[in-house]
């Protein structure tokens, strides 16, 4: 018997996901004060969303 | 280490010996004491290191200690959870050697992986694909973590 739930998540959702952590952790490494670890977490995160996407798109025309 | 006031005092010719030897011990213990904060330093980084967030811990800041501790955690039960690739010592090529020495940056935890990933890995989905990632990812955050925490306890700005 194991504890681990299979997960089935969608690329995106990978992504996000992924995005989501690391932006959290980011902005409790890099900062002190709460009100500048959610900014730079809020930074974080979206760079990560605009960054991902930008490059997917930009790979788009290799991927057939 | 020797500061620009000691290389002065030790040029002091006061004639006072009680001053003189004081002053010429001083680098000497600070020396030692510089050395006893590095060792201190490192054996957090260690300790970071084979359990994530302990580092952190042992430094009393438990906001950075319980989210190290979590966010390792969470990525290693996603990673095993997507079905992730985790990579085993004496990989073939130098991708999984690479991939073995980051996934080992989870310190404890990769074998805490190793015993929820029963099944194996597959690699055949995109899930499965990032779940390497995430682990990898772990690996190297828990490794960024414990050198924060080094650098934290040589009381550098971190």
């Amino acid at each position: 018997m194991t504890v681990l739930v299979p997960l089935r998540l969608s690329h995106f959702q990978c992504f996000l996901l992924f995005a989501l952590i690391i932006s959290l952790a980011f902005g409790t490494l890099g900062r002190r004060q709460p009100l500048e670890r959610l900014k730079y977490a809020t930074w974080s995160f979206a760079m990560f969303v605009v960054v991902g996407i930008a490059l997917a798109w930009l790979m788009y025309p290799f991927s057939r | 280490m020797l500061d620009n006031t000691t290389a002065t005092n030790t040029n002091d010719d006061s004639g006072d010996p009680k001053i003189a030897m004081h002053e010429t011990h001083q680098p000497e213990l600070h020396v030692g004491h510089t050395s006893s904060f590095e060792v201190r330093a490192v054996a957090i980084a260690i300790l970071g290191w084979i359990l994530p967030g302990l580092g952190h811990a042992l430094l009393k800041m438990w906001g950075r200690a319980v989210t190290v501790c979590l966010t390792v955690a969470f990525l290693v039960y996603l990673g095993a959870g997507m079905r992730g690739n985790l990579f085993a010592p004496g990989g073939e090529d130098a991708f999984a050697r690479l991939g073995y020495a980051a996934d080992l940056g989870t310190g404890s935890f990769y074998y805490l992986a190793r015993a929820l990933e029963v099944t194996g890995p597959d690699v055949s989905h995109a899930d499965g694909d990032y779940g390497t990632r995430f682990l990898a990812t772990a690996g190297v955050l828990n490794l960024l973590a414990a050198l924060h925490a080094y650098e934290a306890a040589r009381r550098r700005k971190a």
